[in-house]
Order: C-alpha cells, then structure tokens, then sequence
C-alpha cells in the first residue's frame, strides 16, 4: 500500500468508516506501522474527547443495579481469573528475562483491549478467511488469552503468523505467506515449554499460503514459552528436524 | 479555542480523583469498589453517545450495562500507554452502540436511517430553539465543525456508515468523503487539544 495517505485512512478507520480492500488492506498494515498505530490512536483520542463535550447524562438507576448484581454474583470466578491472569503474566516476564525479549506476546498483551475494538471487524475476517470457530472469539475475550506473533524464518521470510493462545483454553494459530508444503513434506507446529518443544499438530496451507491449527490445552503441561513451525515429513516427528519456517523467538 | 469539559467536572465530585488508570489497574484485581467509581465517574459521560446512536433509553441502557461489563471482564489488558481511559470506554461503548444498531438494521433490510436533524445541513441562521431536545445529546466539539464536515462524522461515527456508503447517501465522489473525514478530525483535534 502507498503510504502517502496514512493519516487520511487513520482517520476514516478510527471512525469506523473504512471498508472493502482498503480496510482489509489497512489492518493488515496496522499491526506493522508504528506510525499508521499512533496515527489511529492520536485519532481515537481525539474522537473520545469531543464525544466528552457532550453534557453527562445519568443512564437508568436499574442498569446500574444490573450490572452490581452481575459483578457480585460472578466475584469468586472473576477473582480466580485474575489470579490465573497474574500467574500467566509472571510465567511470562520470567520466559522473558531467559529468552531475553522474545515475548512479543507482552507487547500484544497490552493491546488486547484495544482489539476488542476490533473484534466486530476481526471476528467476521477470521470467520470467513480462516474458518476460525467461535472458540476463539471467545479465546479473545478472555483477558487471560494472549496474543503471540510469528515471525518468518528461513525459507519463508515472507510468513506471518500469530497464535491466539491460552493456558486454560487451548489456542489457535493462524499463518499466513506460508509456501506450499513439499511433496510429502507438512509444517509441524511445536509449542515450547522449559526450553523443549513438544509438538502440537499438523497442518497444511491453502492456496494463498494460509493456514491454521487449533490447539487444545494442557494445563498438565509446563507453561508454554514460545511457539515455532517447521517443516517436516508428512505424519510428523517426535522432535523438530526440518527448518524453522515461523518462530515467536527472534 | 477551548472547549468547557464535562468530564472535568465530573471529576471533582470524587474529591480527590483517582486516576482513572488507577480504577481500572484495581478493577483489574477484582476491586469491586473501584468498578462502582469507574462506572458512576463514566457511564453518564459515555450514555449520551450510547444513546445517541441507538435511540431508545432501553436499548442504550442495555448496550451501556454490556460495554461496562466488558470493561470489568478486560480490564487487565488496559495499557495506559496505548490510550487514555477515556478512549479506552468511549470507543468501547460507540463499537458496541453501532453493533447494536447493524444488528437492527439485519432484521430489518429495508431500514435505512433517516439523516436527522443534526446530520442535515444547518440551516442558515439559528436553528437552536426548535432542535433543543436534540441538541442536548449533540457534543458541543461536533456542533462546531462546519456543516458538510460534521454531516461525514454523523453519518460514520453515530450512524454507523461506511465512506463508500455515506458517498453514495450524499451523492458525492468517494475521495470528497475521505477528505471530509480526514478534515474533521483534524478540526476537532483543534477544538479538543488544550493549548
Ligand atoms: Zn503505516
């Protein structure tokens, strides 16, 4: 995409309004353009505040008692989530101070709220491009998901990949740039936990050089540090033996 | 220019206010007492674009007890780095108003939204007196922007359009839309940012 025009789809993406290739195109810009990010943020910002000129209103008493009564009745379940959610933060900084920095997953962490803004759009792509099932909607949602991006390695320079992953609920990988696997090659997606990785599944590409793979959790598991996809014989292997072809390590 | 604040108003009911960073760092931990501050100091800043969008007080009543729930559910992925509070609930709560309003708008094919009062061009002279009601839910920042740039934001941001669909509604080129939107936010970046 020309990036000439960045602040002018910025704008008419932070207020909804962007559509059709421009859009699809857009959002796969976003995620790699610091500039384009602070762009829709600096304009986000700014709709937020003139929305806040408006004169306050009080909504309904009865939607405030509503919503207590929802928060209290689910306060047990809310405290154990936040404490899986706190248990999972530290796994992480502590997979990062060993594998210095190469949890690109904090970063997205962060950016989970930001994305439920972009669930309404993401969930309808996902749906369609990547047959994704509701559960990873749901994966979404759930503050203690975690968003780990891929990175193309070797032959693949040009893959993406990003794993929607939680340690309770399992996760899902979506690939994308990928080539075509060889004649009787297929990618083996591994999870690592204490530094080994332990292989979680097969997959093919499409066409177009996308992919995916739904994992399912393990809880009995160590807690996973990273994810790599290689290249490997069809039916798999016991331990990696073809190239890297997408890691969330540098 | 300088706009008056609502919002810091509000604020200073609290006494001394605690950031609002702060209410969704401890709401994060389960805080049921910092909830309740963050809902009694933003939902009557955010309803009025609930309502705005949706129309109906029941309706929006409903979208607001969602957006708010969802805020307690994600509070814990809240960066203050990537935006304000504010932003973080208002764009929350105009994603949810307008998904309200697709859904509607599904069951029903033929709906189209009427341009109201406010989206139309202004008439010239005052129009004041007879729109009061209407007025009141319109935020004073969009009131300012000059008619044929508010009419793009009215029709994207509360009435939920695309460019190519306020393009068509207006019967204007698409790249006339895309500069109008990019006009207006830059406008009411002016009419926002504190000198
Ligand atoms: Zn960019």
């Amino acid at each position: 995409m020309s990036h000439e025009p960045f602040e002018t789809l910025a704008a008419i993406y932070a207020v909804g309004a962007l559509d059709g290739d421009e859009l699809t195109q857009f959002e796969a810009h976003l995620p790699t353009c610091p500039a384009c990010e602070a762009a829709v943020r600096d304009a986000e910002e700014t709709l937020a505040r003139a929305v806040l000129t408006a004169p306050p209103q009080a909504p309904p008493a009865a939607a405030r008692e509503a919503l207590m009564r929802r928060v209290t009745e689910r306060r047990d379940v809310r405290s154990r989530a936040w404490l899986r959610w706190a248990a999972a933060t530290l796994v992480a900084a502590g997979a990062a101070a060993v594998f210095a920095g190469t949890w690109v997953a904090v970063r997205y962490e962060a950016r989970l709220g930001q994305m439920a803004r972009e669930m309404a759009a993401a969930k309808e792509a996902l749906r369609e491009e990547l047959s994704l099932d509701r559960r990873a909607v749901e994966l979404l949602r759930d503050p203690t998901t975690r968003v780990v991006d891929l990175r193309g390695r070797d032959g693949a320079a040009a893959a993406n990949g990003r794993m929607i992953w939680n340690a309770a609920g399992g996760g899902h990988l979506l690939a994308t740039g990928l080539p075509p696997a060889p004649p009787g090659k297929t990618y083996a997606l591994w999870a690592i936990a204490r530094g080994t990785p332990r292989p979680v599944g097969l997959f093919a590409v499409d066409a177009n050089g996308r992919g995916g793979h739904r994992v399912a959790a393990d809880t009995a598991r160590d807690a996973v540090q990273g994810f790599v996809v290689t290249l490997e014989p069809e039916g798999g292997a016991p331990a990696p033996t073809g190239p890297i072809v997408l890691t969330s390590t540098r | 220019m300088r706009l008056p604040c609502h919002r810091g108003a509000s604020l200073i009911v609290d006494g001394m206010p605690t950031p609002g960073t702060e209410l969704i760092r401890a709401m994060a931990a389960g805080d049921h007492e910092a909830f309740t501050r963050f809902y009694d100091r933003y939902a009557p800043l955010v309803f009025p674009l609930v309502l705005r969008v949706v129309g109906e007080r029941a309706d929006a009543a409903d979208v607001l007890q969602d957006v708010f729930w969802e805020a307690w559910r994600t509070a814990a992925a809240y960066d203050s780095a990537r935006g304000t509070p504010e932003a973080w609930i208002v764009t929350r709560a105009r994603t949810r108003a307008i998904d309200r309003v697709r859904a509607v708008r599904r069951r029903s094919e033929t709906f189209v939204p009427a341009l109201d009062a406010a989206s139309a061009p202004a008439a010239p002279g005052g129009d004041v007196a007879e729109r009061a009601g209407d007025r009141a839910l319109v935020a004073e920042a969009l009131a300012r922007l000059p008619a044929p740039q508010r009419e793009v934001i009215e029709l994207a941001y509360y009435a939920g359009l695309t460019q190519s669909e306020i393009a068509e509604r207006l019967e204007q080129p698409l790249g006339t839309v895309k500069t109008r939107i990019r006009l207006a936010l830059a406008r009411l970046r002016e009419l926002v940012t504190l000198p």
